[in-house]
């Protein structure tokens, strides 16, 4: 692969040119990428390294059939959506097949960050209200708009929550404020909501949209509990509001039993505003929101005309119908499916093994690994998040941390991941953790511990460490006390009874 | 005159098979810059699409040779830059980093424009929330430099200095009201507010009052950049060799087509924004391909000597047109730079009324004739010419010439109209167009 500049030119006029808030992978030590194929991605010196980040290159990257129709409709023509065209009307119904009946109307834009934006645009336009709901550690773009209603990144800058705003907990069992053990996590998430609309309606204040991610990536890989979205969409709805489901990074068969994410919920649950984005073009700027017909009427009654110039051309259709295309003949989502079993399959006896491993979840092939310090705890693990990031990637794996800590490993890989390849990345996980449990373990040991009364306990939480399901043991008592030697002693019991 | 072969390289495709026989048209408006499907850009992006199009958090050298060569054609300042998919985006973007780095919060914004379709454009855009969402409180509105329509017109002995004090006169008055400008916002050539050429010195008088303030100046090059105005790469140069924005958005022209734009500032800048501590990442903006492509449309520019023949072709458009004011009574105006002009069509040449449905009209014979204009303007009456860079004398000459037609038709039945209205008997005995011949006709 020839190229430009050598690797340190690159990042020298990097750092001259590009904006310094655009940040790399591996800031200690960037990457390099000149070549990618399927799901794997090749550095300057044609290192191969599987990738398990990108949800974008959803079909593989440079998949050759998206990259055909491109270059056919590229040769014909590329304009705007002023002009009649078949491909726009082609994709829209085609989508619109992809979702309920009553989603029915398309506008056609570049990001998600774009569909967002107009998202919220059409909810405020159709009853006039103002006020949004969003969750804790939400991410739904980078524009300003959308910098508003995301706590993500709102929290770390210097942005203050504005009034119209109002976050909810996001509805995280895990590490949220109801947890696996609460009878009904999904009633009392919802009912936070319930309780934030009831404080804003007693200030006069009206209730335009609840916006969430159908599953938080940035927050997490955080999956809803069944029955939330739900719950949600009947309070707002009688607040007034419109349910906005953020599918941007979740869409397009990603969960394998289901195209859209938000349809793991069940039937009766439909949202007035669906956004998509990132997948949608396999890496060309596509986005889409698909809304009902009611609120698409009452955002043209306004009388703004609504023109994105490159929303919508042919060659965009063009890529997001081959995208479709390649989904369905290659059965991706069946893939997702199967192979995303058999990785958290992996993954859990992985978390018997290594008490690094707080909690395991996902669905298809969107899948997070929750590190901890203290299991009992859920002490975030974020340095050794970042350690295990930069270990993966030195075995060639990519993944990447995120989450509200950065301690969440989060795996969202091109949908022709196979379960080789889901094997191998667990293996390397496997040797990482074990070498960094080995390091942790040799430093506590070090120091002089209280471990008489861990001792007697040990053959009762042993056997709990090796469930295989993932499942805490019930007999485990949450109040319980243990310290970091205990924390370490069942990780040098189980390597010696892995064989 | 023009290059070799250009005549025969038409701004659109031609497909002479099928049944549905296509008809070529010839569009005067567009964001594409080097021409419809230009075999070199469709190569460069295709060959980069079968290799790799992925996110800028990996190095590449497609994103930073872009921003290398970018900077070349800006003053040296404006060195630093964020890659987007939208000219929208890249505004708010914009808007972002005039925030962070002055710390205020207000926007001084020009009558009419247009600044994209976010929220917090629309915020800025007179022409779409005029009527609609209303003014927001921390926007504040100039007069547009327009010598033809505004308050200071072409007998002013000085309007861009005119101009400019009423921007001064607007930041005082915000600081008044204890607000603090955080930036003007400016398309660098006014076109949806009609093809607005502003005085020479206009930009530098304001981006001093602005500055003074502690604003920054913003210029939006979306529609007008890359060599357009033929004299220079970018329309905010013909203010003057002294004159840099802190800002310079773009969009639209610079992917022929391909979802690409882009923000360019200074290093100051760039370094308040990244103190916020909370990262940049635009999903698709600075990809390999997007990149590839954007360079691909400098070699064409370049290679094609794309801005010294919008020059051409310009000067010759406005000549053409020139002849056409004379001749008919309803072009009240000709303004224009390189492959960026006006016709202001008007129902008295006194008042300078706009003529919106005269304009309407116009346009949809002009269809019914295969060629593609439209109109902008806050009174939708002026015919504006932004076509692909490409766009040749034979194309000028062929779209005035059409334009001749249908004006004098135009006239000829309204002065029939006239003539029924006023004596409806004579209309019958002889023809209207010997009785009503204009003294000045000049025929060519």
């Amino acid at each position: 692969m020839c190229e430009l500049y050598s690797k340190q030119d690159t990042l020298a006029l990097r750092r001259k040119h590009i904006g310094p808030s655009c940040k790399v992978l591996y800031a200690a030590d960037p990457i390099k990428i000149v070549r990618a194929q399927r799901q794997y991605m090749f550095d300057e010196k044609g290192e191969r390294y599987l990738d398990c980040i990108n949800n974008v290159a959803h079909v593989g990257h440079c998949h050759p059939e998206v990259v055909k129709a491109a270059l056919k409709q590229m040769e014909v023509l590329n304009t705007n959506s002023r002009f009649l065209h078949d491909n726009i009307v082609e994709y829209a119904k085609r989508l619109a097949a992809t979702l309920p009946e009553q989603l029915s109307v398309c506008y056609f834009t570049n990001s998600g960050s774009e569909a967002n934006d107009l998202a919220l645009r059409l909810a405020r336009q159709f009853r006039g209200h103002q006020d949004v709901i969003t969750l804790d550690h939400a991410y739904h773009g980078h524009l300003s708009s959308l910098i508003e209603i995301s706590p993500y990144k709102f929290r770390k800058g210097k942005d203050v929550k504005k009034e119209f705003v109002h976050v909810a907990p996001t509805p995280d069992i895990y590490r949220g404020k109801y947890r696996e053990n609460h009878a009904d996590p999904a009633s009392a998430y919802a009912d936070e909501v319930k309780k934030i609309i009831e404080e804003a309606q007693n200030r006069g204040r009206k209730i335009a949209a609840f916006i969430a991610e159908s599953m938080q990536s940035c927050g997490g890989q955080i999956i809803p509990p069944a029955g939330y979205f739900q719950k949600v969409a009947e309070y707002v709805r009688g607040a007034g509001g419109v349910v906005i489901a953020d599918e941007v990074q979740v869409g397009f068969g990603r969960v394998g039993k289901h195209f859209w994410s938000f349809q793991m919920h069940g039937k009766d649950f439909v949202p007035d505003i669906v956004t998509m984005g990132k997948p949608m073009g396999n890496g060309h700027p596509i986005a889409c929101v698909v809304t009902t017909k009611e609120i698409a009427e009452a955002f043209s009654s306004s009388g703004m005309e609504y023109f994105n110039t490159y929303g919508g051309n042919p060659v965009s259709s063009a890529v997001g119908l081959a995208v479709l295309d390649v989904i369905e003949n290659e059965d991706l989502q069946g893939n997702a499916t199967r192979v995303g079993t058999y990785l958290t399959e992996l993954l859990n006896r992985q978390k018997a093994k290594h008490t690094l491993i707080g909690d395991v979840r996902g669905v298809g092939l969107f899948v997070g690994i929750d590190l901890v310090k203290d299991r009992q705890k859920r002490t975030p693990a974020t340095a050794e998040a970042q350690h295990v990031i930069y270990k993966m990637k030195e075995n060639r794996v990519l993944l990447s941390a995120d989450g509200p800590h950065r301690n969440v490993l989060k795996i969202k890989p091109p949908m022709c991941f196979t379960k080789e390849d889901a094997k191998f990345m667990v293996d390397q996980l496997d040797g990482v953790l074990t070498v960094l449990e080995e390091a942790i373990g040799a430093q506590t040991e070090s120091v002089v511990p209280e471990n008489t009364p861990c001792r007697t306990k040990m053959p009762k939480e042993a056997p709990s460490e090796l469930l295989s399901d993932g499942t805490p043991d019930p007999k485990e008592n949450p109040g319980q006390k243990r310290n970091r030697l205990c924390a370490d002693k069942p990780s040098l019991l189980s390597k010696r009874l892995k064989t | 005159g023009a290059g070799p072969g250009r005549s025969a390289r038409f701004s659109a495709p031609w497909r002479p098979t099928g049944a549905e026989r296509p008809r070529r048209c010839w569009p005067c408006g567009g964001g594409c810059s080097v021409g419809h499907c230009h075999p070199l850009v469709v190569q460069a992006a295709h060959e980069q699409n079968q290799v790799l199009n992925t996110n800028s958090r990996y190095l590449h050298d497609n994103i930073v040779d872009y921003a290398q060569r970018l900077s070349e054609t800006l003053p040296e300042k404006l060195c630093v830059f964020y890659f987007l998919n939208s000219g929208s985006e890249a505004n708010d973007l914009a808007l972002r980093l005039a925030r962070q780095y002055t710390g205020h919060w207000d926007v001084v914004v020009l009558d009419h424009a247009y600044h994209g379709h976010l929220s917090s454009l629309i915020d800025i855009s007179p022409y779409k929330f005029r009527g609609l969402d209303g003014q927001k409180e921390w926007v504040h509105v100039a007069p547009l430099p327009d010598t033809y329509r505004g308050p200071y017109r072409e007998d002013h002995p000085n309007p861009a200095v005119a101009y400019a004090s009423e921007v001064k006169r607007v930041v005082s008055s915000v600081q008044e009201k204890g607000r603090k400008i955080a930036a003007f916002f400016a398309e660098s050539l006014p076109s949806v507010g009609g093809q607005i050429i502003p005085p020479a010195g206009y930009f530098p008088e304001v981006a001093e009052h602005v500055r003074r303030a502690g604003g920054v100046f913003v210029a939006d090059e979306i529609q007008v950049g890359f060599g357009r105005v033929g004299k220079h790469f970018w329309a905010f140069q013909l203010q003057g060799e002294d004159f840099v924005p802190d800002i310079v958005t773009m969009g639209k022209s610079i992917g022929n087509g391909h979802p690409v734009a882009c923000v360019a500032t200074t290093q100051a800048v760039a370094r308040a924004f990244e103190a916020t501590g909370v990262e940049y990442f635009n999903t698709f903006g600075g990809s390999p391909v997007s990149c590839a492509v954007g360079l691909a449309v400098l070699d064409v520019l370049e290679k094609e000597q794309l801005q010294a023949h919008a020059a051409c072709v310009g000067s010759f458009l406005m000549e053409l047109l020139g002849q056409q004011k004379a001749k008919h009574p309803i072009i009240g105006d000709i303004r224009g730079v390189g492959l960026f002009v006006g016709v202001d069509l008007i129902k008295d040449k006194a008042t300078r009324t706009p003529a919106t449905e005269e304009a309407d009209y116009l346009v949809s014979r002009l269809k019914e004739n295969y060629i593609l204009l439209s109109t902008d303007g806050p009174g939708r009456n002026v015919l504006k010419f932004k076509p692909p860079m490409c766009f040749s004398l034979d194309n000028a000459q062929h779209v005035v010439a059409k334009l001749d037609a249908i004006l004098t038709d135009m006239e000829e039945k309204m002065r029939s109209c006239e003539t029924l209205r006023l004596q409806p008997e004579a209309a019958l005995l002889s023809p209207p167009l010997e009785k009503m011949k204009h003294p000045t006709q000049i025929h060519y």
